[in-house]
């Protein structure tokens, strides 16, 4: 068993002089199933990029099988048998399945020719062990996700891989695909492959892996056979510190009336919606994707046009058509897609700050005042705690706690009545999680409606004073958020 | 002028932070600007040096008034990159508006009514462009690639090839007439640049643009007027290239179909070295009228010491080339991640 | 375990290349030149003759050759403007070796090897700068501009040995010489395209370029080849110029980057990457070739000829995006649908 397949030593790697990994040093066992996990931002990502030949490390080396070797780029990693599943598809859609599958390693002929039959067979062969019985000749786009995650592995198969690296694999599966996975990887297992698996989830890391090493920081805490360890110290090792009391106490004065919503309508996403938003209360919408929960949300910023039906606010009715209205109105939406729908990326976090709320920082006829601009950034960056604390810093090389609060404060610089958070804690770490829940508390305790969209119903229930359900566009219940048991939830969600 | 309550943890940090001014020595050594003045400033010694016509002030006028058409198109050519577009017809529709102004007093139309129908004939056709990128959502460079085609081509329609000479004295004013010695359309250059440079930085509409260039989607969820502002700038790139169509012809007394040819590149080149990007969302007015001055300058010392004149497309290549090789170096220093 | 299954013959589809190389896209395009070719044949009975197919691919042929590269950086999703640079480029430079009595063979390998060498610069700038190509290549443009002006000084090269009259000008089995180059090229480059691996990568690298190197697709060492073959196609059709006009000048192949790119739009593809065939290319070519011959046949002005142009190239992106917004929905339903547990 003291075979090394892989062993990494001493890697150090920063960005724009932020140190994400320091001094990593790791033993790969041959035909193991080796776990890393660790908060985002913890340097997993970025450990295995360095794994992968995506990134160069500062300094330290890896050894495959006792010798040392180099990656220039992920070409050379393939060529030495490691593959990645990255965490976000890496497949191109007007592609077939087989091309994807294959991309540039198809069989060809003398001249360079793909020999289509063989590629075809050849890739009916390797998505048949993941349960796949698909045309290869078939463009990948119209597959759903699910789908396509196990497409990315197949392709990562067809290397010839002997380290396989997967990259949160599970996160857009449905659970009879995650078994389908579980059960690819100890196939491989048993053919001598090894697997390093990273995830967030404790319960399906302890159910595969038979290694778990647990990174925070940039730094190597440990690394324990599963056998002897447990969960609880998996976590205090992640987070290094017991944790405590999650979820920030529940509202306790729920005021008057600030949004309701009646019988509005937008087909095919919803029908008939009506909801109403108290002052300080924080409403949650559950639902399984496609409920028409952010659909709901989007068509309440004006993001989407409704067919029917009337939006209020404090009493009067309100004509959202774009977001700007909504904005107008102090109804603000924190988008789930951070990068692509919410920051500017390149731009400094004061910019971003203020991007939603320039019209309160013009004079009369429009010329910026740009002293309260920095002065409103600057406390921003204070209150959020921020890092770096320099609010002229690129967005873009914040991680992504950072990220999302510096979104939060963008919206809380808009001023608003009502914020729509949808998920509002998507990849970002433990800690992080934790104070943008009590960011989240603290503002509807302001007097804000808040309403929170999310996909983990364990932070729905432990957030929400009140939880609507969505079931196919429509609302199936209003529960109480006191007392609520996730199987309450899900049996409205999926009945 | 917020809802949270300031915790008193928040307000001591926010107490320590002492007040930095907007402008640090580091950060003006390092713009983009402070370059590209320092290197025509190197260039002008050089120069001075090497030719005493240079510092003549006939040469730095006729630098000056070569200048004046490039950067009143490369200003309309900036907004439009900044916002995330590129505009390929600024030469043809300088071509067009010309042809049309000249036509119209040719054939006895007032001074006043020809200029203003060419200015607004550019504001149209720069309506139209914007009209489909914005709303139908086509690929700027090919709106812009086809609207370059059709106006060159109904410019020639229109003259058949011929220059159109016999312009009524008084509308050569506007491009040749002087004000203390300096012809006026430097007056209108200069005022056009500080206008809009201060515009851009400070106006909230104009300000706009930045955020729509970096990430249209995000600006137009945090409320900013994505459409609208698209089509603000292809109609001010229109409208600027009108009016450089307006003093060309005024200051060569005649309309010609093939004025302002190849000026789109130039301008975009112009705006690049002054640090526009042509994946939006960077860029300055200033820069781009410091680009077009460096090129002016070393174009004019090819000519003051004689060189072959045809030199100048390669040093103007390579000029364009180290503009975008010190952008790389800047955006690696940044610490721009690749994948 | 079976987790997805579907019906039909899955050998059905694409199996065959020559299948694959009569499947058309772009029918819509394809529709219009017959339906032009019709109206052309009943307006002018001349339309149809040898002479005038002849004259229509003889007017075109640099565009079209050029039109070949350009497809191939367009779907890798970049673009290259030096092309109407290195086209007088190469004509020039083989008239200077010309004047200096290199043997004609040699003389054709030299210039196209640095006609080569500019598109091998654009890759390596694009490479190392990452920059736009958009800007590396009007760099190289303005550049090679100027070298050729610096060599001409504005003036005509000529004296050209009779043997390369041939290229421009000879004729095999009655065709003139370059329409046959065109063809062999026009069949090499699409069955490299479909078919063969390392051309199959340009459709990864402008579909996904992140993707595709994630795959261990050499983005760098492809686009580099990508440029050179393209700037080669324009050293080709500088020398076939040179050849018809016997004289070299830098008036060759003005403004022709702009026709190639439209060409290669028309044709379909588009310019986010990833999209395009050489056969919607050669449709676009023809469709493009007929309208010009149109205007010498009717006799209206030549003048003319930018404007439709340039609202053809716009009708073609209309027509594409409103097809594209349908797609769109379709493929956001199939996100919707699928569904994970809270």
């Amino acid at each position: 068993m003291a075979d090394v397949v892989l062993s990494i030593n001493g890697i150090t790697k920063s960005f724009a002089g932020n140190k994400v990994l320091d001094d990593i040093n790791l033993e790969i066992q041959r035909g193991s199933v080796h776990a890393l996990v660790g908060e985002n931002g913890a340097g997993k990502s970025t450990l295995v990029k360095i794994v992968g030949g995506i990134y160069q490390p500062d300094s330290g080396t890896i050894c495959m099988n006792g010798k040392t070797v180099h990656f220039a780029g992920p070409h050379d990693a393939i060529n030495h048998g490691i593959s990645i599943v990255h965490q976000e598809l890496s497949l191109v859609p007007k592609m077939s399945i087989a091309q994807n599958v294959f991309s540039h390693r198809e069989p060809v002929n003398r001249l360079g020719f793909i020999k289509w039959a063989e590629l075809y067979r050849k890739t009916r062969e390797l998505l048949k062990p993941l349960g796949l019985d698909i045309d290869p000749g078939r463009p990948v786009g119209g597959l759903s996700v699910g789908v396509q995650q196990l497409i990315e592995i197949a392709k990562a198969l067809s290397t010839d891989a002997r380290v396989l690296i997967l990259d949160e694999p599970t996160s857009a599966l449905s659970e009879k695909e995650v078994d389908m996975l579980y059960k690819v990887i100890n196939d491989l297992k048993s053919r001598g492959v090894t697997s390093i698996f990273i995830s967030h989830k404790l319960p399906e890391v302890f159910r595969v892996s038979d290694v778990i090493s647990v990174l925070r920081d940039g730094r190597l805490v440990g690394t324990v056979r599963k056998e002897a360890t447990t969960p609880e110290e998996i976590i205090r090792m992640m987070v290094g510190r017991p944790l405590g009391d999650l979820y920030p106490p529940k509202s306790s004065r729920v005021g008057e009336r600030i949004l309701s919503v009646e019988n509005m309508t937008r087909v095919p996403a919803f029908r008939d919606v009506s909801l109403e938003l108290f002052r300080g209360e924080i409403l949650g919408f559950a639902g399984l994707v496609g409920s028409g929960r952010t659909e709901v949300a989007r068509a309440i910023f004006g993001a989407d046009r409704i067919d029917s039906g009337r939006i209020m606010l404090g009493g009067r009715e309100v004509k959202i058509g774009s977001p700007r209205d909504a904005i107008r109105h102090g109804i603000c939406y924190l988008t789930e897609d951070r990068k692509d729908l919410g920051l500017f990326l390149t731009k400094t976090v004061r910019s971003n700050i203020v991007a939603s709320s320039l019209s309160k920082f013009v004079t009369r006829n429009g010329f910026l005042r740009k002293h309260e601009i920095e002065e409103s950034s600057r406390y921003f960056v204070d209150y959020f705690r921020l890092k770096p604390s320099d609010d002229r810093a690129l967005v873009m090389n914040l991680s992504g706690g950072n990220q999302q609060k510096a979104l939060l404060a963008k919206w809380i610089c808009a001023g608003p009545k009502v914020l729509i958070a949808d998920e509002p804690t998507r990849g970002v770490d433990v800690g992080a999680k934790s104070e943008i829940h009590r960011h989240l508390r603290q503002l509807a305790e302001s007097g804000v409606g808040v309403i929170v969209i999310s996909s983990e119903l364990p932070e729905l229930l432990g957030l929400s004073d009140r939880i609507a359900v969505f079931n196919s566009g429509r609302i199936a219940a209003f529960i109480d958020g006191k007392g609520a048991t996730q199987e309450d939830v899900m049996r409205y969600a999926t009945l | 002028m917020s809802v949270v309550e300031r915790t008193s943890d928040a307000e001591r940090a926010s107490d320590n932070v002492r007040i930095r001014s907007g402008y640090s020595i580091k950060s003006i050594l390092g713009a983009r600007e402070t370059v590209l003045l320092l290197v025509s400033i190197t260039f002008s010694i050089i120069l001075s040096f090497l030719s005493p016509r240079f510092l003549s002030v006939n040469n730095l006028v006729s630098i000056a008034t070569g200048m004046t058409y490039d950067v009143i198109m490369a200003t309309g050519m900036t907004l439009v990159l900044i916002v995330g577009g590129i505009d390929l017809s600024v030469g043809s529709i300088l071509g067009l508006t010309g042809v049309v102004t000249t036509m119209m007093l040719r054939s006895g139309v007032s001074i006043a009514v020809s200029v203003t129908a060419g200015l607004m004939l550019g504001v149209l056709l720069g309506a139209i462009n914007g009209t489909m990128i914005s709303n139908f959502k086509i690929n700027p460079f090919i709106v812009t690639l086809g609207m370059m085609a059709i106006a060159r081509g109904a410019a020639v329609v229109l003259t058949s090839g011929y220059f159109l000479s016999n312009l009524p004295p008084s509308y050569l004013i506007l491009g040749q007439g002087k004000l203390l010695g300096i012809p006026f359309p430097i007056y209108v250059m200069l005022l056009l640049v500080i206008l809009f440079e201060y515009l851009l930085k400070n106006w909230s509409p104009l300000y706009t643009i930045f955020y729509i260039g970096t990430n249209p989607d995000a600006a137009e969820l945090s409320g900013i007027k994505v459409g609208r502002m698209i089509l603000a700038c292809y109609v001010i790139s229109g409208f600027l290239s009108a009016l450089a169509g307006v003093f060309m012809t005024s200051r060569l007394a005649m309309g010609y179909a093939q004025f302002g040819l190849g000026a789109e590149l130039r301008a975009i080149a112009a705006s690049v070295i002054g640090g526009a990007s042509m994946s939006g969302g960077e860029g300055s007015i200033g820069g781009t009228f410091l680009g077009v001055l460096l090129l002016a300058i070393i174009n004019n010392g090819f000519v003051l010491l004689n060189f072959s004149v045809y030199w100048q497309g390669v040093v103007n290549g390579l000029i364009l080339v180290l503009a975008v090789a010190v952008d790389a170096f800047r955006r690696a220093r940044r610490g721009e991640r690749r994948i | 375990m079976q987790l997805y299954r579907e019906s039909g013959n899955p050998m059905a589809r694409g199996v065959s290349s020559f299948g694959r190389l009569t499947k058309i896209n772009n029918s819509g395009l394809v529709v219009t030149v017959v339906l032009m070719v019709v109206g052309m044949t009943i307006a002018f009975p001349y339309f149809l003759t040898p002479i005038n197919i002849e004259t229509m691919a003889m007017g075109f042929i640099q565009e079209a050759i050029m039109a070949l590269g350009m497809t191939i950086v367009i779907i890798s999703g970049g673009i290259d403007l030096s092309v109407s640079a290195v086209l007088p480029f190469t004509a020039i430079i083989i008239g200077l070796l010309f004047n200096r009595q290199v043997a004609t063979p040699l003389a054709i390998v030299l210039s196209l090897v640095l006609a080569t060498l500019i598109g091998v610069v654009n890759g390596v700038m694009i490479n190392r700068l990452r920059a736009h190509p958009f800007i590396v290549t009007l760099a190289t443009l303005t550049a090679v501009k100027g070298v050729s002006l610096v060599i001409t000084e504005g003036g005509t090269i000529s004296g050209f040995p009779q043997e390369f009259y041939f290229i421009g000008q000879g004729r095999v089995l009655g065709i003139p010489f370059p329409v046959l180059l065109f063809v062999v090229l026009a069949v090499l480059f699409s069955h490299l395209l479909r078919n063969h691996k390392f051309f199959q990568q340009v459709y990864f690298v402008g579909g996904n370029q992140r993707a595709a190197r994630l795959s261990g697709i050499n983005v760098e060492g492809l686009r580099l080849v990508i440029y050179a073959i393209n700037s080669f196609l324009a050293g080709l059709a500088g020398i076939i110029t040179a050849s018809q006009y016997v004289s070299a000048n830098t008036g060759f192949g003005l403004g022709s980057e702009l026709r190639v790119i439209t060409t290669v739009i028309i044709g379909g593809a588009s310019l986010s990457g990833g999209k395009g065939s050489i056969g919607g290319t050669i449709w676009g070519i023809i469709f493009l070739a007929i309208i010009a011959n149109a205007f010498v046949l009717s006799g209206a002005p030549t003048y003319w000829s930018d404007v439709v142009y340039g609202g053809m190239l716009l009708i073609a992106v209309l027509l594409e995006e409103y097809m594209r917004a349908d797609r769109k929905a379709l493929r956001r339903r199939n996100w919707r649908d699928f569904l994970t547990s809270g």
